[in-house]
């Protein structure tokens, strides 16, 4: 067959774009794991299936590996539509999501782009940990307000923000019911490297002084066929990621089911009452793994404080 | 022109106030122009080090500046009221105070914006709201309405102008060199004729009707920036009526201390009389006792409701630790005190009147602060934050010297206009010449008809050092003495007709597995016991060397059908040597795919290489089917091989691509004879895809809903439309007056 040497967008189209069953080659986890290291000119080929079920061999580095550039992030990645599944019943606040998270965005340690909450519903309930994305919604009201387009809604479901866009206005920040969006109130003091990258919406990186970020859901790790940080770092498998389109998500250990583990896990979104239709989904907290108690590990007392005082723990 | 009496004696008493500029004038320019400098000061800070100096954080997005926004715009209000309300009702009295209100009006829809854009993070960017604008955005549409409103009111206070304009053409003033040639350019040779009068009269006219819904949608707009929110305390339909009412009421307010201050510093006693305090007063608390019951519907009905969030913000209002106070005084005093100010007679007098409005200006600053900050410190879910300046706002000295500086620049505009054009109209116009009659009948009746985190930073330091600890244990362990013993895994791999070896070479530190970068693997293939050195590679960032077992190794047939590999790791640094075996026989798969009545099937057959290069049909052999995802592979199944074959259902319930293609994956696993072995095969049995969603007009899209769009352009051009006639007849006045 005839090597295709379009442009990565175009063979996107083509490949990725249309065929749901990308990396065909090998099965997308072995393949990355046994391959050179990443963003290097590759020379190596992998096959795409096309829309009529044809196999075309590409070099890999025309299919991922580069983040996407301003105008090219709002597109989405074609035929996708990433969701989110936490488990609640295995989340103890050990925060390896957020490091690992920080780590990749190269956040300031105050920054953090998933949030901790110790929830609990009433006071004859349990309470339960709650780490918390941007919920990447699906009728998104940061999106709406936004007076410039600088956050955008992907046809892959993906809220992203154009930092060379955004003018700080923070109106998103106001809407956000959410508390997602963090603004970087000065200029963020970066490792070198970091801040001479080429800036893409889908890495968010190097942020920028007067805008707002938040949690991109990793597209830049989706070309590659790799898992965000947050997914990779959990050590009790609690985050699934995955493709709704192709109807499987995965904690990096297991993969499953989308429609299965939402059905019988009788998973929700959280606040569906406030219309906003989340891209995240929560299993709800039953069975646990682990008593709230261990969140509290590693924790200041002050902070141990806090919590107790936001979920009504009286002892 | 103009004979009459009472224009002369205006004329009279209003030129020193051009032609004059006192000590005291100068020295308040000095300290309004410091005042101002220092705010410039404050921002070129804020600019400079971002708005990490201000109070505002993540949480409280806005403060003090957005406060000053809304109560700008506010008080623009009073232009709005005065000058298009009175003016269309011909209410004989508002011709002494009528320029003062819009001058208020334009000098605050002036100032009143650009608070809004000290809120704003990069003023670089400015530009993309024209270049990018989305007018979905409530704050598109304040910038639309708020330059429309200005513009309407800048040519409103014009065309009230042109009259005196003409009148000082005719009259020079004194120590005015520049000011004279404007003045009779400005005049548009205005001459009184009866043409011209009747043209002024009606777009006169015609702007302030123009000017009374544009002012109540802009304050609308304002309020809706707030209303459209998901947040306790806006998101409220009450808010935009509520918004147009406090903006009047303050409004009023701020033009009744206005009169009251140019009454004193240039001695207008015979102009502004008790009857424009008195009227003016009533006006006032009208407004005010409306504003008082929008309070008192809006927070009653929150209460009753009781939702949750909305509870937790009114906790903070009445919370004597938090807003109590300062909710008593915006919402009690600041409505109660001018109504028995005014009411009472007692009390009644221009002094008291002009305190009584004072008291409510502030009263409603502080009631937009209340509106703002207690919201915003009560998100929805719980404000998780050990950094105390996150948690709750307060206000830093880069705001307050800006918000001063706004205050100062209010003052210092209005001084600079009043000495440019008096600061009430020099012309009566007819109505007006039954005023002094009209007062003392009227009004005395009117008036007894009318009475009736800290330690946050702790818990980031552990978690960096755990990551400092991780990211340097490989070297930190160096120092140690003891060599690390690592792990080197050999895997084989039968992907699509390639042979592959795979190594993984990892280190146990500090109990935890770790791949090892940059390291030479040497793959070796034993035959007859004589290891022979096929290939060295370097290990990738996940530990992992691979190699393609070339075609002729394979074909030589091994040792009766078994091949033996080896991958070792001579050692580096503080790492010992390591080594791994693999050895495997042959097997090939073969995936079909067969539709039998029972439905669709995927078939497999299982061969092994047997001796003389022939393949035989495996006996026993557990084989899993896996559809590719995008990070991982799906299970869909598994079956045993027996003689050679095996079959599972086809998952047809699982997406493939649009046109339903699907792989399908039939793979043996950590084999301890085979390997890893995979077969594949695509058809189009799988679930199809649904086409790519169309591009459609919303909210959250590109392009707005097209009812927004065609609102927007009707609205806008009915308003722009007229401006344009007014513009017009301005130069039709100008063209009259050539003869």
């Amino acid at each position: 067959m005839k090597r295709r040497s379009t442009n990565r967008r175009n063979f996107l189209r083509l490949g990725i774009a249309a065929g749901a069953t990308a990396l065909i080659a090998s099965g997308g986890s072995v393949l990355s794991a046994i391959s050179a290291p990443e963003n290097k000119e590759t020379g190596e080929k992998i096959k795409l299936l096309t829309p009529d079920g044809k196999l075309v061999e590409v070099d890999k580095g025309h299919v991922c590996c580069q983040p996407a550039g301003n105008l090219e992030a709002r597109q989405g990645l074609p035929d996708k539509k990433m969701v989110m599944v936490i488990d609640l019943a295995k989340c103890r606040n050990a925060r390896k999501c957020l490091q690992g998270c920080q780590k990749m965005h190269h956040l300031p340690p105050h920054m953090e782009w998933i949030k901790f909450y110790l929830l609990r519903d009433s006071e004859e309930m349990s309470p339960y940990w709650f780490p918390k994305p941007c919920l990447h919604c699906n009728n998104p009201p940061c999106v709406k307000v936004c007076p410039v387009g600088a956050t955008f809604k992907r046809t892959d479901g993906i809220v992203l923000i154009d930092n060379d866009r955004c003018i700080g206005c923070k109106f998103c920040m106001a809407a956000c019911p959410y508390s997602s969006r963090v603004f970087n109130w000065e200029e963020p003091k970066l490792d070198k490297g970091v801040d001479a990258a080429a800036y893409s919406p889908e890495t968010s990186s190097p942020p920028k002084m007067g805008t707002v970020s938040k949690c991109d859901f990793c597209p830049d790790m989706v070309r590659k066929g790799e898992l965000p940080n947050c997914v990779k770092s959990c050590p009790n498998g609690v985050f699934y990621y995955g493709d709704r389109n192709e109807d499987a998500v995965t904690n990096g250990t297991d993969t499953v089911r989308f429609s299965e583990l939402i059905d019988t896990r009788a998973a929700y979104r959280f606040m569906e009452e406030l219309g906003t239709e989340p891209s995240v989904y929560y299993l709800p907290a039953v069975d646990r793994a682990f008593d709230y108690k261990e969140g509290f590990e590693g924790l200041s007392e002050e902070e141990i404080t806090l919590y107790k005082k936001e979920a009504n723990i009286t002892e | 022109m103009y004979e009459d009496e009472k224009t002369q004696q205006n004329l009279y008493a209003f030129k020193p106030q051009l032609e004059k500029m006192s000590n005291w004038g100068i020295a308040l320019i000095v300290v309004l122009v410091t005042v101002i400098g220092f705010g410039v000061y404050a921002l070129y800070i804020q600019i400079v080090d971002g708005h990490i100096v201000t109070g505002m954080r993540d949480n409280v997005v806005w403060g003090l500046y957005i406060v000053n926004f809304i109560f700008f715009i506010g008080i623009s209000y009073a232009g709005a009221l005065i000058s298009g309300i009175l003016h269309l009702l011909r209410v004989p009295w508002r011709t002494p105070i009528i320029r003062m209100a819009e001058m208020i009006t334009v000098i605050s829809t002036m100032i009143g914006p650009a608070y809004i854009l000290l809120c704003i993070g990069r003023l670089d960017r400015l530009p993309n709201l024209l270049l990018f604008g989305r007018i979905q955005s409530p704050i598109i549409w304040d910038v639309i309405a708020i330059t429309t409103y200005l513009s309407g009111s800048i040519i409103f206070l014009y065309l009230a102008m042109i009259r005196d304009l003409s009148i000082l053409r005719d009259n020079p003033v004194k120590n005015a060199r520049w000011r004279n040639p404007i003045y009779k350019f400005l005049s548009v040779r205005y001459k009184d004729t009866t043409k011209q009068k009747e043209i002024l009269n009606v777009s006169t006219d015609l702007l302030s009707i123009v000017i009374i819904p544009l002012a109540i949608l802009v304050h609308s707009v304002l309020a809706w920036i707030f209303g459209m929110t998901l947040r306790p305390g806006w998101h409220s339909t009450i808010f935009a009526p509520y918004f147009v009412i406090a903006a009047v009421y303050s409004g009023t307010g701020v033009l009744i201390v206005v009169m009251w201050v140019f009454r004193k510093i240039y001695h207008l006693e015979a102009q502004i009389t008790k009857i424009h305090f008195n009227y003016l007063g009533i006006i006032m608390i009208i407004l005010g006792a409306l504003y008082g019951y929008f309070t008192f519907s809006e927070y009653l009905t929150s209460w009753y409701g009781s939702i949750k969030w909305d509870m937790e913000v009114l906790y903070r209002l009445f919370n004597p630790h938090e807003y109590l106070a300062l909710f008593v005084f915006a919402v009690f005093v600041g409505v109660l005190l001018p109504i028995i100010i005014v009411t009472v007679p007692k009390f009644r007098n221009i002094n008291s009147i002009a305190f009584a409005a004072a008291i409510a200006v502030l009263a409603l600053w502080i009631k937009r602060y209340l509106i703002i900050i207690p919201t915003l410190e009560s998100p929805l879910l719980p404000l998780h934050d050990l950094r105390p300046e996150y948690v709750k706002y307060s206000a830093t000295w880069v705001e307050w010297a800006l918000t001063f500086a706004g205050i100062a620049l209010f003052i210092l505009l209005f001084y600079l206009f009043s000495k440019f054009i008096p600061i009430m109209p020099i012309v009566r116009t007819g109505e007006e010449k039954d005023y002094s009659r009209l007062r003392k009948i009227v009004f005395e009746k009117q008036m007894k008809k009318v009475i009736k985190h800290h330690n946050k930073s702790d818990a980031a330091v552990t978690g960096m050092m755990i990551l400092l600890l991780l990211s340097f244990t490989p070297s930190l362990m160096a120092q140690d003495d003891s060599k690390i013993q690592p792990l080197l895994k050999l895997e084989y791999f039968h992907i699509d007709s390639v042979n592959k070896l795979a190594a993984t070479l990892k280190a146990k530190v500090d109990g935890k597995f770790l791949p090892l970068e940059d390291m030479e693997i040497a793959f070796k293939y034993s035959q007859g016991g004589n290891l022979t050195v096929m290939n060295i590679s370097t290990t990738n960032d996940k530990g992992r060397a691979s190699f393609d077992i070339p075609e002729e190794i394979i074909a030589s047939g091994g040792d009766k059908g078994v091949y033996l590999f080896e991958a070792s790791f001579a050692g580096k640094g503080n790492y010992e040597s390591a080594t791994g075996r693999n050895s495997m026989k042959p097997l090939r798969l073969e995936l079909s795919f067969s539709q039998k009545e029972g439905g669709k099937m995927a078939n497999l057959k299982a061969f092994e290489s047997g001796p003389d290069n022939q393949w035989i049909p495996v006996e026993n052999l557990d084989v899993v089917f896996y559809v590719p995802r995008t990070f991982s592979l799906l299970k869909v199944g598994q079956a045993s091989v027996v003689n050679g074959a095996a079959s599972v259902e086809f998952p047809t319930s699982v997406p493939g691509n649009q046109l339903g293609y699907l792989t399908l994956l039939a793979k043996v696993e950590d084999n301890e004879t085979y390997g890893n072995v995979e077969a594949s095969g695509t058809i189009n049995w799988g679930k199809p895809l649904p086409a790519d969603k169309i591009l459609k007009r919303g909210l959250g899209d590109t392009n707005a809903p097209l009812w927004m769009v065609y609102t927007l352009i009707v609205l806008l051009s009915l308003v722009w439309f007229h401006y344009m006639y007014v513009i017009y007849t301005v130069f039709r006045i100008r063209y009259l007056g050539k003869s």
